[in-house]
């Protein structure tokens, strides 16, 4: 409870460095809204109906008792509610993250599991020189090389839009790659570090048959970094993935937020950071929830949660 | 044991991935269409689809389906009517008389009358509204009035009976007409703008061949067929936009069929050209724009004739064209597209790198680094290194500041740049619409003549074209200021870039339209 009253200040806190921070950005709003042909009555019109007129700390002030009636305020372009935007919006988002998770995670751990077991073997090297390619490879590359292959040579999966299954995995896999690639990585190392603790060897001794040990001591052990990595990853997928987003049409925030920040269009700025500090904040707190469950050891700091 | 158990989950793995990829097969294809419908690329969601606030062309192509105006241009880039079926001009010019059709109905099914049009109109220059497009009417007799709020309506605009509606202009202005083409002048009906209020940008309601269906922003927007348009209905079901940033993806949508129609982006031009598939199915128009070096005459160096001349002396603009540009429009002669000037071409400075060395010496431009803004965009970096380049072989350093749009666009309207590279697109096809934004004096900065170019002879021509209603005379007003530009040489003037397009086999009737209001989108079909 106290976590979540410890929000609040912390919003305040990021609205107040975002908002400072937009404002110090060079550009300006009015410019894109009134086009290429315009009368400097229009441009001042303009600026006093968004309230640019006005100084910064009062600007700011308007935009926090907008926030405290539950509102995020309208796009400077579209005359949209961002809070409706982003109703449409973070949906696709998540769906994109949570795809993209649900691929990387459980063949992330198998693949690191199986690198690990088999140190130094070929399996080994295959997988390592392949998480590796996954890291460094950027998704605009493995994207439009995964278009090419499904969708012109194989005429299987749309190459873009936003909706239901078929359009959603092609970007899905896109964006798995780099965690799948990092969860390899991860698990690799903590399962190889966890193979030589003297408690593996303990279950061993006492007859545990080896798949017992594999599963239960060894991957409760490395359960904490792969949880804190996940948790990382989901966060940053959740805020949005550009590219992938652009190259593949999917109508998420990522873009969404891309376009405000081009167009200086704060209200969706301010939006979409409010939104995606939230995020974090919650999957922080998520993640904090199944430490507790996931290692007895955290348990005993803070009990009363 | 492991490996049994990696084995197993492996077999089982493969098992599960095969099964739900045949699943995938059975109820996935790469299609994505709409019967019936054609399918076009827009690069980005549209902002608003409420003419008041359209600024943009994406926005301004959808709405020429929706809306309809008094008059409109035909391929021809002549102005016929529209939902005027006549009009009279007086002989003073001052006067437009506009007989409305009886037979127009906005789509919610009410008939569209004379006060409509003046509703719309006066809502574009409505004092508490936002509207960006004011200059449109602002020669109307009492705009300014009403707009500055001195007035209940605007006195010029007159609603006689249902079908006849009187404009007054405060004095002559001859491109009038082509100002009443434009997208701001569009009628909306009253009652649904009030209903929806700021939401009437996406829930527009108009006149004109379509209706919107859905807009799911940043993915697709349909347009149905509005089977009751008052001059024909069109022979496609209906329109899908596709929203597609990305130019690559938009290619992958093409060649699977998804699109029928897409601008072949630069990168790909010459993959197609030379493709036997497709070769015959490009088409390419000329387009009304205008690319340019641009100047900041203001302030040193460039406020220096010389120096400006020295520069376009030292550039290549040929070369560049034919070798990076690759040809893909035609080379400027001035600011005025071949397509509006009916006066023979200025000449503009050729490529002289003696005669740069020499003016480059007489005006002190020696020493100085020219700052040169550029927005972010790939093909204009690359041209603005090329010109970087030949600057340097003049013995001239340059440096380029890249910025992103809007950034760019405000570092110009404060005069930041000593040089720039922009382009003009066409509002309406009359060569006043390439000379008085970005020439006369009174549009210094924002408005359109970001070179701050100030000539008082070039102001006087302009405007008194202005005030010309035979077209002849004009263009001899229009054609003697647009010698005195190119001789000023307060830009140098590059291109005019061409739209070239790539359609299917089966779109029949697709031609492309020198400015996006032309097409309503009735006459291609498949």
């Amino acid at each position: 409870m106290k976590r979540l009253l410890l929000v609040i200040p912390l919003l305040f806190g990021i609205t107040a460095i975002t908002f400072s921070l937009t404002k110090a950005l060079p550009g300006d709003p009015v410019y894109s809204i009134v086009g290429e042909r315009s009368s400097p009555e229009i441009i001042e019109k303009i600026r006093k109906e968004i309230g640019a007129d006005k100084s910064v700390v009062r600007q700011y002030a308007g935009y926090i008792a907008l926030l405290v009636q539950g509102e995020l305020g309208r796009s400077y372009f579209t005359g949209r509610k961002v809070a409706d935007d982003i109703s449409v919006k973070f949906p696709n988002t998540m769906r994109l993250a949570f795809a993209s998770m649900i691929i990387a995670a459980p063949l992330g751990i198998f693949f690191g599991f199986l690198s690990a077991k088999r140190r130094g073997k070929l399996t080994d090297r295959v997988i390592t020189l392949l998480s590796v390619s996954g890291i460094s490879f950027p998704v605009f590359w493995s994207g439009l090389l995964l278009m090419l292959f499904f969708s012109l040579k194989l005429r299987f999966l749309p190459p873009s839009g936003t909706g239901g299954m078929q359009y959603l995995l092609l970007p899905a896999i896109t964006l798995s790659l780099p965690a799948l690639a990092t969860l390899v990585r991860i698990t690799r190392v903590t399962v190889i570090d966890i193979m030589d603790m003297p408690c593996i060897r303990t279950a061993r001794a006492k007859g545990i048959p080896e798949t017992g040990v594999s599963m239960i001591h060894i991957l409760k052990n490395a359960l904490i970094p792969l949880i804190t990595v996940i948790g990382l990853e989901l966060g940053s997928y959740l805020n949005g993935a550009v590219l992938t987003e652009t190259i593949f049409g999917w109508d998420g925030i990522g873009r969404y937020a891309m376009e405000g920040i081009i167009k200086r269009d704060y209200p969706v700025i301010m939006g979409c950071l409010l939104v995606g500090t939230l995020v974090f904040v919650f999957i922080n707190l998520v993640v904090d929830v199944i430490y507790h469950y996931a290692d007895p050891r955290v348990r005993v700091h803070g009990t009363d949660r | 044991m492991l490996k049994r158990l990696i084995r197993a989950e492996t077999r089982r793995f493969i098992a599960v991935a095969v099964l739900f990829s045949s699943l995938l097969f059975v109820s996935c294809s790469s299609r994505d269409r709409v019967e019936g419908f054609i399918h076009y690329r827009l690069n980005y969601n549209p902002s608003t689809l409420d003419p008041a606030h359209i600024v943009d062309v994406t926005g301004g192509i959808i709405a020429a389906k929706l809306f309809n105006g008094l008059v409109r241009l035909d391929e021809h880039l002549a102005v016929v009517s529209d939902i005027a079926e006549s009009w009279e001009i007086s002989p003073d010019g001052t006067t437009y008389t506009f007989r409305i059709r009886s037979n127009v109905r906005f789509t919610n099914n009410r008939k569209v009358i004379a006060s409509d049009f003046k509703y719309s109109f006066e809502r574009i220059l409505d004092p508490k509204g936002k509207s960006p497009n004011t200059w449109v009417f602002e020669k109307v007799a009492g705009a300014r009035a009403y707009t500055r709020g001195d007035a209940a309506e605007v006195s010029g605009i007159v609603v006689r009976d249902h079908h006849t509606l009187q404009i007054r202009l405060e004095k002559p202005f001859s491109p009038f007409l082509n100002l009443l083409t434009m997208t701001a002048a569009y009628v909306v009906p009253k009652e649904e703008v009030e209903r929806w209020g700021v939401d009437f940008s996406t829930h527009p309601v108009g006149s004109g061949p379509f209706i919107l269906r859905d807009w799911r922003h940043n993915d697709r927007l349909l347009l149905g067929r509005n089977d009751d348009y008052f001059s024909g209905k069109a022979r496609v079901k209906g329109i899908c936009y596709r929203v597609i940033p990305e130019d690559l993806t938009a290619i992958a949508e093409f060649e699977l069929g998804n699109l029928d129609v897409i601008s072949i982006p630069a990168s790909e031009f010459r993959r197609f050209k030379s493709s036997n598939t497709w070769t015959g199915l490009i088409a390419s128009r000329e387009g009304i724009n205008s690319y340019y070096l641009g100047f900041n005459c203001s302030r040193p160096p460039f406020n220096d004739h010389l120096a400006r001349m020295a520069i376009a002396h030292a550039i290549d603009r040929k070369k560049i064209f034919e070798t990076y540009y690759e040809k893909r429009g035609v080379l400027s002669h001035g600011p005025i597209p071949e397509a509006l000037r009916s006066w023979p071409p200025p000449e503009p400075l050729a490529y002289a790198p003696e005669t740069a060395n020499e003016l480059i010496g007489r005006s002190g431009l020696k020493g100085t680094t020219i700052r040169f803004f550029i927005p972010a965009d790939q093909e204009v970096a690359d041209i603005a290194e090329i010109i970087q380049s030949y600057l340097k072989l003049a013995g001239l350093s340059v440096a380029i500041k890249q910025l992103e749009w809007s950034s760019y666009k405000a570092a110009l309207n404060k005069g930041e740049a000593d040089m720039f590279w922009i382009s003009w697109w066409a509002d309406y096809p009359d060569p006043e619409n390439f000379l008085f934004p970005l020439f006369h004096s009174s549009n210094r900065g924002p408005s359109g003549n970001r070179t701050w170019y100030t000539n008082k002879t070039v102001d006087a021509l302009i405007e008194k074209g202005q005030r010309l209603m035979i077209s002849s005379a004009r263009s001899s007003y229009y054609g003697d200021a647009e010698k005195v530009i190119v001789k000023d040489v307060p830009s140098v003037f590059f291109w005019h870039k061409a739209d070239i397009t790539l359609r299917q086999p089966t779109v029949r009737n697709y031609e492309i339209y020198p400015i996006y209001s032309v097409d309503k989108g009735l006459e291609v079909s498949f």
